[in-house]
C-alpha cells in the first residue's frame, strides 16, 4: 500500500482493509455514496490484498450465480392446480374458472 | 471514517408498484393479474398465478429444500395456504414478496423437520472470513488462476456443496440475493429481516464460500 494512503488509514482518514471488507457488499452493490465509493477505489487501487480478496469476492459470486441448472418438472403448475381442485379449494371441474 | 450508504427511499414494507397488477419478469414471462380480482378470490386470476410464479418458486424451494418431490409437496401447499389467506395480505410488499415469503417459510419449516442440517455452524463461518491485524489484512489473499476459475470441471459441484454446506439463514440469502438475483430489498421483505442484515448473512456466506474454493481456485507453482 502506498506511503500516503498508509498514513491516512493510520490516521484514520481513509478506510482500512478490515473496513473496506466489511463493506463490500454494499460496494459491490453500488449503495455506497459516491465520496465514500471514491475512499475505497482509492483503496483498493493501492492495496494488493484488498484488490485480490476483491477479485475472489466478484468470481465467487460470478460462480454462485452459475452454479446449479433447476430444472423444472414438466406440468408443474397443472400439478398443483389439480392438488387445489382435490383439495376442494378450487372447483372440481376445470373449465369452472 | 464511518463509510456512508445512499439513502434508500424503498425500506422494508415500502410499497414498491401501483398494487394494482401482479407482474412477474420470471423465465421472461411478463404478464399482469389483476390484484382486485386475486383479492375477490378469482379462480381464474389465481391459476394465472400459480402459472406465472410456479417454475420460479419451485426453484428457490428447491434449492433450500434439495429434494425435488418434497419442493412439489411444498410448492402445492404454498399456494393452498396463499389462497386459503389472500384476505390476510396487506399490500405492505408486492403479492409475489408475499407469497415467496410464505414458500420460504414452508421450505425452512421442512428442513428443520427432517433434519437436514447443514453442515458447517455459524461459528464455523465466522472463522472463515479474512483475518485482520490493526485493520490490515494478516495474509495476502493468494491470486486465483482465471484459467482454473473458467476450466476447472468440478466447479459447479464444488460450489453447490458449499452452498448446502451454509447454515440455513445464509443459504436461504445466497439463493434468493445471488442465485434469483432478487434484489436486496425484496430479499429483506421475503425473510422479514432488515436489508442490512441481508447484506451481513451474504457477506459473511459470500466469505464462506471464497474460502471453501480457494485451495482450488489458486494458481499453481510453475514446475
Amino acid at each position: 500500500m502506498k506511503f500516503l494512503t498508509a498514513l491516512k488509514t493510520a490516521l484514520g482518514l481513509a478506510p482500512g482493509c478490515e473496513e473496506v471488507n466489511e463493506f463490500l457488499a454494499d460496494y459491490v452493490e453500488g449503495t455506497l455514496e459516491e465520496k465514500t465509493m471514491a475512499q475505497f477505489e482509492e483503496h483498493m487501487d493501492m492495496c494488493k490484498c484488498c484488490s485480490h480478496y476483491m477479485d475472489q469476492y466478484r468470481r465467487t459470486i460470478d460462480m454462485t450465480k452459475e452454479a446449479e441448472e433447476v430444472v423444472i418438472p414438466a406440468e408443474l403448475a397443472e400439478h398443483t392446480l389439480s392438488f387445489l381442485r382435490e383439495n376442494k379449494v378450487f372447483s372440481q371441474d376445470e373449465n369452472a374458472a | 471514517m464511518k463509510p456512508s450508504k445512499k439513502a434508500n427511499s424503498a425500506g422494508p414494507g415500502a410499497v414498491p408498484d401501483s398494487g394494482d397488477m401482479v407482474t412477474s419478469t420470471a423465465d421472461g414471462a411478463e404478464e399482469a393479474i389483476s390484484l382486485e380480482a386475486l383479492m375477490a378470490g378469482d379462480e381464474s386470476a389465481f391459476e394465472q398465478l400459480v402459472v406465472q410464479e410456479s417454475p420460479r418458486l419451485f426453484r428457490v424451494i428447491v434449492r433450500i429444500v434439495g429434494d425435488d418431490d418434497e419442493a412439489q409437496s411444498i410448492l402445492q401447499e404454498t399456494f393452498l395456504q396463499a389462497y386459503q389467506r389472500m384476505n390476510t395480505f396487506r399490500r405492505e410488499s408486492k403479492l409475489t414478496t408475499w407469497l415467496y415469503a410464505i414458500g420460504i417459510n414452508l421450505a425452512r419449516a421442512s428442513l428443520r423437520k427432517a433434519r437436514r442440517l447443514s453442515s458447517l455452524e455459524d461459528q464455523e463461518v465466522e472463522r472463515m472470513q479474512p483475518a485482520f491485524n490493526r485493520g490490515m489484512f494478516v495474509e495476502t489473499p493468494a491470486i486465483w488462476d482465471p484459467a482454473r476459475v473458467t476450466e476447472f470441471s468440478d466447479r459447479q459441484q464444488l460450489v453447490r456443496k458449499g452452498i448446502e454446506q451454509l447454515p440455513e439463514d445464509y443459504k436461504t440469502v445466497v439463493i434468493l440475493r445471488d442465485m434469483e438475483e432478487y434484489s436486496t430489498d425484496e430479499v429483506a421483505r421475503m425473510l422479514g429481516i432488515s436489508s442490512g442484515a441481508v447484506r451481513v448473512r451474504l457477506h459473511r456466506a459470500r466469505g464462506a464460500l471464497r474460502k471453501l474454493l480457494d485451495p482450488h481456485m489458486r494458481r499453481l507453482p510453475k514446475s
